[in-house]
Formats: structure tokens, sequence, C-alpha cells
């Protein structure tokens, strides 16, 4: 692209603070919730509100260490396990899956395709009971198993789609010259497709891990052992006991979020790398 | 040409395998990676089923979804001294949200996944028992001295299929500082309600809260002030049921009621009392431990819901039931042991909840008690129901209200949309 | 006749995975029905069909999970299961009645209609906000990678989380959003915005478009670069401006990649529940319910599973013509 070279000087600085000034505005709902957790709750009903804390609150994070029935680390390493394992099996399945959708173009192939689309089709509502029953059958309902099995159908139709895109617009000729090197079909897609779907691929793992990490129903529904389920359910519940609540509320909403948020910044630099300079060097 | 096919298939093949494989294998380290727990969980649930064969003590679960930690903690305790006394059976209590626990009984009631023993909202009672995955009770309970509404509840054609676990209704909370500092009487007429509201309506306080959800926790909420005018849960399209809805409407226009109400559950209106928000409420007898722990300086006190043409209130509270075709034995010898006089007496106290035995109810308390007045109010508290289709019934009314406080619609209208919806269920 | 279709499509990738089978197959094909009908297995063994072993793997996983659920689905939506017969007695087959109720049912309308205005909104914004939020980091300042970064995280945050937050901020009297529009004197007094119909819904839709930001971007930004320098290059040795190389070489390439955000995004928020379910529970008088809320309800509070069933089987027809316009969109031009 033309933005290829480095800004530089007065450019970068112009958007260098548009770029914070757009920060601050996507993620002050954040701040809200990180404010308010750590405000006292008259401090909360104050008009009008108050743009810090005046009076530093840390009871509702106090509470929440206190109250012993709901174990947040716990939960928090159930919603790690379960987004990991669905994580693995919708990448292994999905790469090639949409490998063979973009570079083969067999009969039935939009059909395929389409019944990807399908699964994603119906509201959860639906599918909790038949999937309760099949899982019951495997026996592992109640086990972290079933919620992996469940939020992997979730990562998998949605990374097929997303990285047929990526194999189809590598270029031919590439994987002809990988031929000529003495490659074959199969070596060629995990030599040289591969690497160069790697933001892709990457990208594909991050939504998976993301769509298993925010589920609700299907944690919920196919676990229910307090000890075993994500942390999602554990938010659920503590919305039910404590309602209007707001400063409990929101310290557990961001003990939820710094953890995994920080995750995410720090693998961010690989990953936005790999986005950027990843690309087809035709 | 032939032989690149040839390379093609066997790579491709070779990678399916790879993958079937692969993915095998890390199902395989999935399992690893969980031992501890999977296993525990194998063993765990091949005790459910092999215990009885084993020897050893047969497991009997509950599921119960009372999120307040005191209720919780008492059932528990109840639980280890039943486990304590005798080694025949093993009871584990299970909390499902109540949010979700209608769901997980569906959805278990069609996989064939549910506990022994189920502790659940009496007007739902009717409709597991049409499901038919409770047991019939009938003769095994003596429930002759139990409030006559809250057996009703769990009665379908003349079976028991339940024993009333305990029992609550509403009443109206007030702010004995606030009632005081504006000079009003406690009221008992709608009229002196809504002017006792006005009064109290201030800066930061509304006068009176109650829950509006829109579901049957809204319902529950509504029902005795549509009652008290004489009209029904099923006959609302009329001068009376008018009334009610023109009365709850005029609360919000006057401003003597928030509109929040409907985000409000009844924890929520209790926060919002207990914070000097709002200062008169309806509320249930389950709050009082948690306002006294929460609030010990706060001064208030409870009396009968004031009455439009007579004195009315809901009945609540959870039954007992026993699901069919799983230990069945097991769980009726937990039954008998937790209905005994002293248990009863014990998690009532803990829950804030009255006995649904009336020989008990009437010496539970002392005299000046907060929980006195709601053993008076039981007096005037119906069940709703009972009725397979209650929930939709109880969703049309839950709705009319929501609309009169919305005011999408005027209290006319609400009612016979209501109506006609009710009408198209109980024909 | 997804059962059909699906068994249609795999029966000759298994014909070809039995390999063994192929010589027993070919000599009884061949004495039976000739030559004509050997040209036709012939050609399903063709050499793309190789193809289709990747993608074996991966369709059988959600056939397993997914296609029973579907038919399954399907089947009850045409009984009349309830409370009564859930688990005894018979189920009977009503056919379309629970369709033909549904169209006499106003909650139903409503949730069509919202749910349709609902995914319109929300998909409009934030494609918008999110390609240009793409493209302005696409350009190589200081800060771009590590804000770009940090504006994931209202994607990484659980839904449920953040319709929490958005109910605290459009709280009527302790909402901030209230307390800015009575600074900026746009309002008088404090709006309503969870307890009224129409604001209700736009509360939801901001919530939703907060969250689909960041998904737009990241997925503009990795198909941005996916495009070869080398024409944005050439164009401008060409002397196009800016605005040409957008139309005549970014939009165009990027068109697979938009293709799949709309469709994905379309699909992902026509299907909404939990942000619905926690902010408003399809309140105020159901002016917020959507198919899928509807759905839950019907099924697991009203205990009418096949009505629930057929609302959620009127939304994936919805979503079927959409996706049969997707596949047909992205596949065109390419010889079957």
């Amino acid at each position: 692209m033309d933005e290829e070279k480095k800004l530089n000087g007065r450019k970068n600085m112009v958007f260098s603070i548009i770029s914070i000034v757009i920060l601050c505005i996507l993620l002050f709902p954040l701040y809200w919730a990180l404010i308010t957790s750590l405000k006292t709750e008259q401090e909360i009903f104050q008009n009008p509100p108050t743009f810090y804390p005046h009076i530093l609150n840390l009871k509702s994070y106090a509470a929440q260490v206190e109250t012993g029935d709901f174990n947040m680390f716990r939960s928090f390493g159930n919603s790690f396990v379960i987004s990991i394992g669905a994580t693995v099996i919708a990448v292994l399945l999905a790469v090639p899956a949409s490998y063979g959708i973009a570079k083969y173009h067999f009969k039935g192939r939009k059909l395929m395709l389409l019944s990807f689309l399908v699964t994603q089709m119906l509201p959860v509502s639906v599918l909790l009971t038949p999937m309760f029953i099949m899982f019951k059958n495997m026996h592992v309902y109640n086990t972290w198993i079933a919620a992996v099995l469940a939020d992997a159908t979730i990562g998998i139709p949605f990374s097929v789609l997303i990285l047929k895109n990526y194999f189809a617009s590598i270029p031919k000729d590439l994987e002809e010259a990988a031929y000529l090197d003495g490659c074959n079909k199969f070596t060629a897609f995990l030599r040289i497709l591969i690497p160069i779907a790697k933001p892709g691929v990457m990208v594909c793992a991050i939504f998976s891990f993301l769509y298993a990490w925010g589920d609700l129903a299907y944690g919920m529904t196919f676990i229910l052992d307090q000890e075993r389920r994500p942390i999602t359910a554990g938010i659920f519940n503590f919305m039910g006991q404590y309602g209007t609540k707001w400063s409990y509320l929101t310290a557990f909403a961001v003990v939820t979020i710094i953890p995994v948020a920080l995750i995410f910044i720090f693998m961010q630099k690989y990953i936005v790398s790999g986005m950027t300079s990843g690309a087809v060097k035709g | 040409m032939k032989r690149k096919k040839v390379t093609a298939l066997l790579a491709v093949m070779a990678m399916t395998a790879t993958l079937i494989t692969g993915c095998g294998s890390s199902a395989d380290t999935q399992d690893t990676a969980e031992t501890p727990q999977a296993a525990e969980e194998a063993s765990d649930k091949e005790s459910t089923e092999a215990a009885e064969t084993s020897g050893g003590a047969e497991a009997v679960t509950i599921w119960y979804y009372w999120e307040t930690e005191g209720h919780q903690v008492a059932l528990d305790q109840v639980i280890q001294e039943y486990n304590a006394s005798q080694d025949q059976y093993e009871v584990t209590a299970k909390y499902v949200p109540f949010a979700d626990f209608k769901k997980q009984l569906s959805i278990g009631a069609s996989a064939d996944e549910l506990p022994d023993i189920a502790i659940l909202d009496s007007p739902d009672h009717a409709s597991y028992v049409e499901m038919g995955i409770f047991e019939d009770l009938t003769g095994k309970f003596d429930v002759s001295s139990y409030y006559e509404g809250t057996v009703n509840s769990c009665t379908v054609d003349g079976k028991l299929y339940g024993v009333p676990f305990g029992v609550n209704c509403l009443a109206l909370y007030y702010n004995e500082d606030m009632l005081e500092a504006a000079g009003c009487e406690v009221p008992t007429t709608w009229d002196e309600l809504k002017e006792t509201a006005k009064k109290l309506t201030g800066d930061n306080v509304t006068g009176l809260a109650l829950c509006s959800v829109q579901n049957e926790e809204g319902t529950f909420n509504f029902v005795p002030w549509l009652w008290s005018t004489g009209a029904t849960s099923y006959d609302i399209d009329n001068e009376n049921g008018i009334r009610a809805l023109t009365f709850i409407q005029g609360l919000i226009e006057e401003g003597v009621m928030s509109k929040e109400c409907i985000n409000w559950t009844q924890g929520d209106v209790m926060n919002q009392f207990i914070s000097g928000n709002v200062a008169m409420m309806e509320n249930g007898p389950w709050q009082i431990p948690t306002m006294q722990a929460e609030a010990p300086d706060l001064n208030w006190n409870v009396t009968l819901i004031p009455k439009d043409a007579e004195y009315s209130s809901v009945l609540g509270g959870e039954n007992y039931a026993v699901i069919n075709g799983r230990n069945v034995e097991g769980a009726l010898d937990f039954l008998t042991y937790a209905t005994s006089e002293e248990k009863v007496k014990f998690m009532m106290d803990k829950f804030g909840y009255i006995s649904a035995d009336k020989t008990i109810a009437e010496n539970q308390f002392e005299a000046d008690s907060p929980y006195q007045p709601f053993v008076e109010e039981l007096n005037y508290a119906m069940p709703r129901g009972p009725l397979a289709e209650w929930p939709s019934v109880s969703d049309a009314i839950s709705l009319a209200f929501n609309q009169v406080i919305t005011g999408t619609a005027t209290p006319e209208e609400a009612a016979a949309q209501a109506q006609s919806t009710i009408d198209g269920i109980v024909k | 006749m997804f059962c059909a279709a699906a068994l249609f499509s795999i029966m000759p990738a298994v014909k070809y995975a039995a390999g063994g089978w192929y010589k027993v197959a070919h000599g009884a094909c061949y004495t039976l029905k000739g030559e004509a009908f050997m040209k036709k297995i012939k050609k399903m063994f063709r050499y793309e069909n190789v193809g289709m072993l990747f993608v074996l793997p991966a369709f059988v996983y959600m056939l397993v999970f997914v296609g029973y659920p579907i038919i399954r689905n399907i089947i009850l939506s045409f009984q009349d299961v309830n409370a009564g017969n859930l688990v005894r007695g018979t189920k009977n087959f009503i056919l379309f009645d629970n369709y033909l109720e549904l169209f006499q049912d106003d909650v139903f309308r409503t949730s069509l209609f919202n749910t349709l205005r609902y995914t319109v909104m929300c998909l409009v914004f934030q494609f918008v906000i999110g390609f240009i939020l793409a493209l302005f980091f696409s350009k190589r300042f200081t800060l771009a990678k590590p804000v770009r970064g940090i504006l994931l995280v209202p994607w990484m945050i659980p839904v449920t989380v953040t319709a929490l937050m958005f109910k605290l901020l459009f709280a009527t009297d302790i909402g901030v959003i209230n307390y800015i529009l009575r600074s900026l004197h746009l309002t008088g007094k404090n709006i309503e915005w969870l307890t009224t119909p129409g604001t209700a819904m736009f509360a939801l839709v901001c919530a939703n478009i907060w969250i689909g930001i960041p998904f737009n971007m990241i997925l503009i930004s990795t198909g941005l670069t996916t495009i070869p320098k080398e024409l944005y290059e050439s164009a401008s040795i060409d002397g196009a401006n800016r605005i040409q190389t957008f139309f005549s070489i970014t939009l165009p390439l990027l068109k697979p990649t938009i293709e799949s955000v709309l469709i994905l995004g379309f699909i992902y928020t026509f299907k909404v529940y939990d942000l619905v379910y926690v902010m408003t529970s399809g309140g105020p008088v159901n002016s917020t319910h959507m198919l899928s809320t509807y759905s839950y309800k019907l099924s697991f509070e009203m205990f009418k599973y096949s009505k629930g069933s057929a609302v959620a089987n009127v939304l994936l027809v919805i979503l079927m013509i959409v996706g049969i316009f997707y596949i047909k969109a992205t596949t065109a031009g390419e010889e079957e």
C-alpha cells in the first residue's frame, strides 16, 4: 500500500492523537465500569455523577473474595480450559476445510459452504435440548468436554468462512512453485499455504477462543456443577443475586475483564505483526 | 497427470488421517488435562448409579434455586445433619439459578437427567405434574394441618404431587421515620396509600415501589392489587380489573412510583428501600433477615397491603417434589426428615419464611416480631392457579400491568387484550 | 431437506475414501448399468473432488452436533409438544398450525420486525465505523498497532458483561448518558432509556455496535493485508488519486472479505440472544423481543416447545435465504 512507508513528524503526531481520542471514546464504558466499582453506593447515586471515585471503596472487591460460594479463579480457569479446547478443535478442523473449499472446485462445494452457514442459523434455545441428549449419551454431560464440543460448533463455520478467503487470495503460481520444488499437495499445504495464511489462522483462533469465552448458554446448560462452570455463568448468577447493586456488579465485571484483556494485549503484538507482515509477497 | 492424482489422493488421505487422529489425541490430551476433575466426575457419576448395588450410601440429589446465601447455608445444614444421622442415603443439593430452573427441568425431562427432589416455585408445580415427572405422594405425608392454599398448589385431580416447603406472602413495608417526618398514618386503603405516597415522595425518594418485572415475579406482585378489587386472575376485562390497572397507572403518572420498577426484582426493590430511596414497598418476609443484617439501624415496619374492596395478598413459596422413576425411597426418607417440626422450624427461621403447617406457623413468632403481620396477611392470601397453563395466564397479567406502567396502553386496552389472551388459554 | 442434501454431498467422498471397494463397485456397476453409469462415477472421482476430503472432518463434526438438532427442531415445529406430552403421551402432528398461529401472534410479529430492524441498524453502523477505523489504522504511525490492539477489548468481553455495562450507562437516574445529554442541554429531564419501548431498542443497538466495531475492524484490517502493495504502487505511478485507488483497487479486492464480514455479521446479529436477555429480557412490554428471545421464552418459560421451535425455524429460513444469496455471490463466475 502507499501507506507502506512510516509516517513521521507532524503527521505521525496528528494520527497518534486522533487514535488516542478514538481509544478514549470507545473504551469509556470500561472506564465507567471500573470507577463505578470503586465508588460507594451513595456516590454511585450522586447527582451529578463523579468521574473518578471521591471516596475510594474497595469493599466490593473484598466481598468477592469473602463470599466463598463462588470461586472466581476456578471459574476463570474453567473458562480458559473450555475456550482453549474449543479453539484447538475449531482450528484443526477448519483450516483444512477452508483450504479444500478455496482450492478445489468439487461438486457439492456450494452446498457444503451453505451447510456450514446453516449450522450458525439456529438460536441456542432449540440447540440446547438435542445437544444435551447427545452429550448425556456420550457420557460427557456435566464435564468441560460437553462445553468444548458445543463451543467448537460456533468457531468452526466462522473460521471456514473467513479462512477460505485467505486461501483463495493466495496466487496459484506460489503453489506451482512449490510443486516444482518437489512438494506434493499435502506438503505444499503444510509448508507454503499455512504459513502464508497464518494471519488468517491467528484471527480464526482468536475469534474461536472469544466465542467460546463469551458463551453463556452452553456452559450453563451442559455443566451443572458450580465448580466446573465457566466464568460467564458466574456473572449470570451474580446478577441474579445482586440485582442493581452496581458497585458489586461492576467489580465482578472488572475482575472478569482485566486478566483476559491483559493476555490479549500482550499477545496483540504478535497477532498484529502476524497480520501486517505476513501478507502475501507474491 | 495420473501420478499426480494418486499422490494427491494419498496426501489427502494421510492428511485426513492425521486430522482424525490429531483431533482424537487432542481430545485425549484434553482428557488427561482434565484427569483429576474428569475422573472424579466419572466416579461421581458411577457412584450415583452404582451405589445402589455396591452397598455404600445411595445418592439423593436436590435442585433448588435460592441464591440467598442464608437460604443455602440453612438447607445445607439440614442436609449435613441428615447425612450424619443415617448411612443409607447421601443427600447433595445443587443450586440451579432461578432464571435457568424451568429450562433445566424441561431439558432434564426430555433427556431423563433429573434430580431426585426438586424444590420449585409453587405456581409452576401444576405444569410439571402435567409433564408427568412427579411422583404421586398421596397418603405418604400428612398435610391436613397445612394451609389450604399451599396444599392446593401441589394437588392435581385430587392427588398430592408435592409437599409445601414453606410459605410466604406479600405485605407492605414502610419506613417509619419517613412516615413520621411527613406526619402520615399507616395507610389501609388505596386512597390513603396514594395520599401517603404523595407526601413521602421528595427529591431523592419515591413513595412506593413494587417489583414490576414482566414475568412471574411481576405477576406475583400485581395480583394482590387485582384481587383486592374482586377481579380474579381469569376475569380482568371488567370494572374491577380496569380499576386495579388504573390505580397502578395513577401511581406512575403522579410520580409516586418509579417507572424503573419494571427493571427491579424484589431484591432490587428491597435494596432501594434500605438505601432510603423508597419509602414504602410491597415485598415478602424472606427479605427480613437480609434487611436486619444490612441495615440494622433502619426503622421500618410491616402492614397489610392497603385494600380497595377487600384485603388481599398472594401466596408464595416453594414445594418439594419427588421425581418419579428415580431414587423415590431415598427422596421420601429425606423429606420425612426435613418436614419434621424441628427441622421445619429451623429452616423457616433462617429463611424468613412462615411454616406451611398452620399449627407451627401460629406459634412461630413473638407477638411483636416483624414477621407477625405476614402471618396475619396469610389469612387473605390466595394461590396463583393451580393450573398447568398458569405460565401463559401469568404472562398476560404481567404484560397488562407493564403496558399501563410504561404508558403503551390504556387500562381499558390492556385489560381487553389480557382477557382475550386468557380466554384463549382457559376455555 | 438438509439431511438429504448433506447425504448427497457426502456420498461421493465416502465412496472415494473407501478406495479398496472401488474395484468391486467398478465391476458391479459395469455389468449392471453399462458405460454411461461408469462415466458418471468417473466424473465423481475427478481430481477436484479430492478437496472434499479436506472438508469432510469439519463437515461431519458439524453434521453430528448441529445437523441433528436442526432436523429435530423441524420435526418438533410440526408437532404439538407442550408440558403435557413432552415426556409421555402422543405427540400429534399438526403440520403448519404452529406457524399459522404465529402469524396471528402480535409478539411474534413484533419480534420479527425487531430482529430485522435491529440487525440492519447494527450492521450499517458497525461496518462503516469498523471500515473507517481499519483504513485509519492501516497507516503506519507510532501508535497504530498498540491502539488497534487495545481496541479489540470490547470484543473480548463476554456479552453478559457488556450488557451489564450498558445497562449501567443507560440507567435513568444514575446513567452517565443522561448526565452528558443534560449537560449538553440536549434534554431537559432524564430519558427513561430502558423502560420506554423505542429507546430501549436504541440502547440495545448501541451496545451491539460497540461489540461489533472491533469485529469489523480486525477482519477488514486483515483483508487489507492481502492486497498486494504493487497494485497501489503502479496505481500511483498511473496518477490515480486516493479516492480512485480506493474504489478501483481496495474495494474490489476486499470484496470477499466484505461479503464474509457482512454475512457473518448478519447471522450473528440476527440471532442475538444474551445481550437482549440481560439488558431488557424482551421488555418493556415485549417491545425488544427478538425471534431468539421469543423462541426461548416460548420453549422454556411457557412450556410451548413446538411453538418455540417454529419461531426458531422462521429465523432459520430467513437466514437461509441470506445464506443462499451469499453463496451465489461469492461463488459467482466459478464453473461448477
